[in-house]
């Protein structure tokens, strides 16, 4: 499964604790912090949908 | 049917995630809502009525806390257990 | 039929990741729903929210706009888009891809 984790801010441990947890070995995991300036918007729109599941942390 | 987890971490959206989760139930959505870290800060009327309206319509609700287990009757669950079941939803809902 | 993207804007912090996602998502042809709910609703007060207006549907939690005091027309909102959480449940179960801010 093609997981993408996006962060809404800087992640504190439970946030941490949640992905780590959630990870499988065959999953294809990206994590992506939305808080960091210049991020490419286009390209998320891509991934997100080239992702299975999409979650949007705190 | 479609698969959700409401996971409520900020204590100020506990009843906005309850609100979601039941909302949500009445669209013939399978809800799980886990409420994490802390302690239902607001146990009042509407909470409590709304808290039992999720248990008729079959919604499950899971806690990490104690007191929302021993005293509000939420199953416990660790971060661990509770990851497991948010990687087998089809959406996870972050309040 | 277009791809269909879901955000459920639950907090009043994030305004700037709604508007750029929309514009992004819009711009690749997709279809953008939002619902603006709980603290979110206070995002339909600020200037900038019209950047979504006709980029996205636009629906915002009827009870929630009334519980935090606010009243008035908001831009791209229709009558019919002060709504229940039932319009949130229809996105989740209806959308392709949901986000959270």
């Amino acid at each position: 499964m093609k997981i993408l984790h996006l962060l809404r801010s800087e992640p504190d441990e439970t946030v941490e604790r949640l992905i780590e947890a959630m990870t499988d070995n065959e999953d294809e995991t990206t994590v992506k912090p939305l808080f960091k300036p210049n991020l490419d918007w286009s390209r998320l729109v891509d991934e997100i949908f080239s992702h299975d599941k999409v979650i949007s942390w705190w | 049917m479609k698969k959700v987890a409401v996971v409520i971490k900020d204590v100020k959206q506990q009843y906005e995630g309850l609100r979601t989760s039941l909302g949500a139930l009445l669209d013939n959505v399978e809800i799980q809502m886990f409420v994490l870290n802390h302690e239902i800060e607001n146990m009042d009327e509407a909470y409590h009525d709304n808290m039992e309206l999720l248990d008729e319509m079959e919604g499950e609700r899971f806690s990490n806390n104690s007191a929302n287990v021993e005293k509000y009757g939420f199953v416990h669950t660790t971060l661990k257990e509770a990851a497991q079941k948010l990687r087998a939803a089809d959406l996870v809902i972050p309040f | 039929m277009s791809e269909k993207l879901g955000i459920l804007v639950g907090t009043d912090k994030h305004l700037d990741y709604v508007i750029n996602l929309t514009k992004a998502a819009h711009a690749k042809g997709k279809t953008v729903e939002i619902f603006f709910t709980g603290y979110g609703v206070y995002l339909t007060q600020k200037p900038e929210f019209e950047q979504l207006v006709g980029k996205a549907k636009l629906s915002v939690c009827d009870v929630s706009f009334r519980a935090y005091g606010l009243s008035g027309d908001v831009p791209g909102v229709g009558f019919k888009d002060f709504a229940t959480q039932a319009r949130n449940a229809e996105m989740m179960i209806e959308c392709d891809r949901y986000v959270v801010f």
